[in-house]
């Protein structure tokens, strides 16, 4: 491994978004913080990407947004996630699992 | 138990970018923030937070465009699910209120059953276009005169044919000849021998109309021309299946018409019924001998159609044939002079112009009808908002926003509709081949008509249309805000607007079902006078057996003749019997010119024309005609070799004799000369409501026709006699083709069926509106009297008389009434020209009738006034005050 951060694979940061609001409600800067401190910055994560991918999650329906008041006491938007967002979860984290297994079937010496 | 999904306010787009910049800055701010306790100076700790969040613009425009993407197939999902709602629950609604539900469905199918029944007519034959190629460029030519005020007459072949080849506007241009019943010939050889109905046609012909045979070929010019080989025919396909089974092998094989033999060349599809959906047969005009139609300019027999080059108009069209007609009468002055251009007429026109008159006045009444079922339903729908003001009020009092149950309540009107719509296209289903057969033979292009998918499609516009005409008003009237007073007086309070509104609808409804009774009023007058027109002849107990004699097997015909007459008249059961070519109502005869007596030629003066009859002894008296003057002929009528003797009309005799000196004058027929022996009362031989054209009546043992029909006065069964006059006919020739056995009185009925037709669909919609309107009164009084319940209890125990409570109520309903039955006659007096083309002996503003439709439609709501008023003024005070 190397100090610099590793681009996203293609359809990751959906899984990482639907993981984090699993733990419950939040806005979008404590999801971006979330994913931030739980990779330790090995994954190079932008926020503009983050909020489209937010968005596009809600517009098909895997996420919900509903205004509410943050911590600070500002308007922030909160996302939850939907039933439909936890199948696609539960069904994503299974795909990604035997992904991860079948890469490190080759690259650990058997 | 349905389970009510949590539903977020909808958001415009100003106020998605609105959400998006909010929650942009949140975040940007809320990063610098944490940068800043973290030690950096404000300014760098913002700079780092855009930097870490990358392309702030971008995200912004994605976000925007998904969220508005989301927005709208929000909505979208939101106005179908409360679709669903609104449809369930609408059937729930119409479920409880089983009453309610059954009448606005008997009354929506009804209206929109018949609607869709006459419009499919109408569609089919007036508005469809054409079953040809490009129809709107058919027209039809005709000859006019403006010396003897002649607008549409017929063109002679020889005219024909210089017109097609002098032609500049026209792509083509064909006559064609042909008469119901009279143009034909006998198909004898394999087979019964039979007659067959041709339409003989010049060059020309088939190109104009444009359509290609089904098998086989067309004609070629050639074959349609004099010394050609003219002896070809084409088959319709339903004379190819019926007689032929189909096969393909007739084609090129030989048949034999009129003892002649013809090849067959080709076989049209069967959606081709030019010029008559009777016509069997196409054969070249020329194969005609000389015999019997000579080929002169002075014989005007064909009607002649063309086919307008693309683009050009029909004023093109009639200029071109100015100046080919201007030619021709300069040419041949003889027989042209002062005959010009006529009219170019539209073929469609030309075909159903008659007629839709007739079928627009029934679509009209229709239209009325379905409006009188709108507002009869508005106002069942008016009756059940009151029952129901409550249940809206509180639904508005939790929060429902007035648009939304107005959408609910015109969801149940639109279901209402749909669903009266769906039965009323069965009823229409079942109606049309009723009307269909009713229609047979006095409508063109009925074998058109059909319930396609535009009769659908009016359907289900029609059934959408009333759903919202009916639904909407009571709709908003049911909704306008007030909420208190509904709920404060348990839904009993604010009924004054309302009540003013179904009196509008009454009102309406009564003025509706006057000009509905006003139209049945006329058309049942008029068709009365039909009736009463002196046919001048007596059709009881009179048969008519109809047959072809063949030539070619009888040459001396003649004497075939009078065996029949002679055979026929000693059939049991048979008074008296004659003969005669074109019986009443079955064909006019043949149009001959005649020289009456005076006559000087001058150059473009035609000679007067006549209906020709060939008649046998006794036959006026047979058929019951009155003699104005002289005699019929006899037995044995004697030859005057200076002259042929002739019985002519009154009509004739009245134009073109010396008055009181008919008999014994001479007519002039082509070169021989015609004495009259007799004058006749006018026989109607084509239709009731024209007067008979002048007639001329000629001694069939003199000069005859094959075609004839045995006509016997007899006793007992009609039917009975017809078969057994029938089998004195073939007990002289087994194989005489016999061709139609009717009684006269049923020929008479076929002359008055159009009119009868109309009489009965506009009957029926006028006693329809009158009962639609009587309820509607019925309904408001009912409902009036419910609601007065407690002050006529006070009135009655105050000592009102109960006849006086009876004559408020009635008062009330006529008065009603008599508003819309002054508004219905205003508007029938003013709709009243549109009908003027159907009505034969009334004018459209008849006072008699006027007079007598106020009547009936004051006894009907007199009537139904009077149902409610019994019920006021049998009011218990005590039980009435108790009530409430």
């Amino acid at each position: 491994m190397t100090d610099q951060p590793m681009d996203l694979l293609r359809g990751t940061l959906d899984v990482l978004i639907l993981r984090t609001l699993a733990w419950g409600p939040m806005h979008g800067y404590a999801v971006s913080r979330w994913i931030r401190d739980r990779t330790g910055g090995t994954l190079s994560i932008e926020d503009a990407p983050l909020y489209k991918a937010l968005h596009r999650l809600e517009h098909d329906g895997a996420i919900t947004a509903e205004w509410g008041t943050s911590e600070n006491n500002r308007r922030a938007r909160y996302y939850a996630l939907t039933a439909q967002g936890r199948r696609a979860l539960r069904a994503e984290e299974a795909a990604w699992r035997r992904y991860a297994d079948a890469v490190f079937k080759v690259l650990e010496p058997a | 138990m349905r389970r009510l999904r949590f539903r977020l306010p909808w958001r415009r787009p100003g106020q998605i970018g609105h959400d998006v910049d909010d929650e942009l800055r949140f975040h940007l701010e809320s990063r610098a923030a944490e940068l800043v306790a973290a030690g950096l100076p404000p300014e760098g700790a913002r700079a780092q937070a855009e930097r870490e969040f990358g392309d702030v613009g971008d995200a912004r425009a994605y976000m925007n465009a998904v969220d508005r993407d989301a927005e709208r197939r929000r909505r979208r999902r939101d106005y179908m699910d409360d679709l669903k709602q609104d449809i369930a629950y609408a059937f729930r609604m119409l479920r409880s209120a089983p009453a309610f539900t059954a009448a606005a469905l008997v009354t929506l199918a009804l209206g929109i059953g018949a609607n869709t029944a006459i419009f499919s007519v109408v569609n089919g034959v007036l508005l469809k276009p054409l079953p040809f190629p490009e129809p709107d460029r058919l027209v039809r030519l005709w000859l006019a005169n403006p010396k003897t005020g002649e607008r549409r007459s017929m063109v002679s072949a020889v005219d024909v044919d210089d017109w097609r080849d002098q032609r500049q506007a026209f792509a083509d241009i064909g006559g064609y000849f042909y008469m119901d019943g009279l143009s034909g010939s006998d198909l004898t050889g394999s087979g019964d021998p039979e007659r067959v109905s041709i339409a003989y046609f010049s060059p020309g012909f088939f190109a104009t109309m444009g359509v290609a045979p089904l098998a086989g070929r067309p004609p070629r010019d050639d074959e349609a021309v004099r010394g050609g080989h003219d002896h070809v025919v084409t088959l319709s396909y339903g004379f190819w299946q019926r007689r032929f089974g189909g096969s393909r092998s007739v084609i090129d094989s030989t048949i034999t018409l009129g003892s002649e033999p013809y090849q067959v060349i080709g076989v049209m599809p069967a959606g081709f019924s030019f010029p008559d959906p009777r016509a069997e047969a196409w054969v070249p005009y020329s194969s005609i001998p000389d015999a019997s139609i000579p080929r002169l300019r002075q014989v005007a027999t064909m009607v002649v159609v063309g086919r307008l080059k693309p683009g050009l108009t029909a004023a093109q069209g009639l200029a071109d044939l100015d100046v080919i007609t201007a030619r021709l009468a300069q040419q041949y002055p003889q027989s042209n002079a002062s005959w010009g251009a006529g009219a170019l007429v539209p073929l469609q026109e030309s075909i159903t112009g008659a007629v839709s008159g007739s079928l627009y006045v029934l679509l009209a009444a229709v239209a009325f009808l379905m409006l009188m079922a709108c507002v009869n339903v508005a106002s069942l729908l008016l009756a059940r908002a009151t029952a129901r003001e409550r249940e809206i009020a509180v639904r508005m009092a939790m929060g429902a926003g007035r648009g939304r149950i107005v959408r609910q309540l015109v969801t149940e009107s639109l279901v209402l509709a749909v669903l009266g719509g769906a039965v009323g296209v069965v009823l229409a289903r079942a109606g049309l081949s009723g009307l269909l057969d009713m229609t047979a033979g006095q409508v063109p292009r009925v074998n058109e008509v059909r319930l396609d998918w535009q009769v659908l499609a009016f359907a289900v516009a029609l059934s959408l249309a009333t759903g919202v005409l009916f639904g909407l008003v009571p709709a908003l009237r049911a909704t306008t805000g007030r909420l208190h007073e509904s709920i404060r007086a348990g839904g009993r309070g604010s009924v004054g607007g309302r009540s003013r509104l179904r009196t509008a609808l009454v009102v309406t409804q009564v003025a509706l079902a006057t000009v509905l009774v006003v139209g049945a009023g006329l058309m049942t007058k008029s068709f009365v006078r039909l009736l009463d027109v002196d046919a001048g002849f007596d059709p009881g107990q009179r048969v008519a057996v109809m047959f072809t004699i063949n030539t070619t097997r009888h040459p001396r015909y003649q004497q075939l003749y009078r065996d029949v007459i002679d055979k026929v008249r000693t059939v049991p059961g048979v008074i008296e019997a004659a003969a005669v070519r074109d019986a009443p109502f079955r064909g006019a005869g043949e149009n001959w010119s005649f020289a009456p007596p005076g006559w000087i030629d001058a150059p473009g003066k035609r000679l007067p024309a006549a209906d020709v009859n060939f008649i046998s002894d006794g036959y006026l008296h047979t058929i019951g005609a009155r003699m104005v003057a002289g005699r019929e002929f006899g037995h044995d009528e004697l030859l005057d070799s200076s002259a042929v003797p002739v019985v002519v009309n009154e009509a004739l005799a009245r134009r073109w004799l010396p008055a009181g000196r008919a008999v014994g004058s001479e007519l002039r027929i082509g070169a021989g000369r015609a004495r009259v022996i007799g004058v006749v009362a006018d026989i109607h031989q084509t239709a009731l409501e024209k007067p008979p054209e002048p007639a001329i009546y000629v001694d069939n043992m003199m000069q005859s026709r094959v075609k004839t029909t045995v006509i016997a006065r007899v006793t007992g069964d009609p039917m009975a006699a017809a078969r057994a006059i029938r089998a004195a006919i073939w007990s002289l020739d087994r194989d005489m083709p016999i061709s139609d056995i009717f009684t006269l009185d049923r020929a008479m009925s076929d002359a008055a069926a159009r009119p009868r037709l109309l009489t009965v669909l506009l009957g029926a919609f006028g006693v329809l509106g009158l009962v639609l309107g009587a309820v509607g009164i019925y309904g408001v009084l009912a409902f009036l009297v419910s609601r007065r319940r407690r002050e006529i209890g006070v009135r009655l125990a105050l000592g009102a008389a109960p006849g006086s409570v009876n004559r408020m109520i009635v008062g009330r309903g006529l008065a009603l009434a008599s508003g819309g039955i002054g508004i219905g006659v205003v508007a029938a007096l003013a709709l009243g020209q549109f009908m003027q083309g159907v009505l034969y002996g009334v004018t459209p503003r008849d006072p008699a009738t006027l007079a007598g439709v106020v009547a009936v439609l004051a006894a009907a709501a007199w009537f139904a006034s009077w149902l409610p008023a019994r019920r006021a003024s049998r009011v218990d005070p005590a039980v009435a005050l108790r009530a409430e």
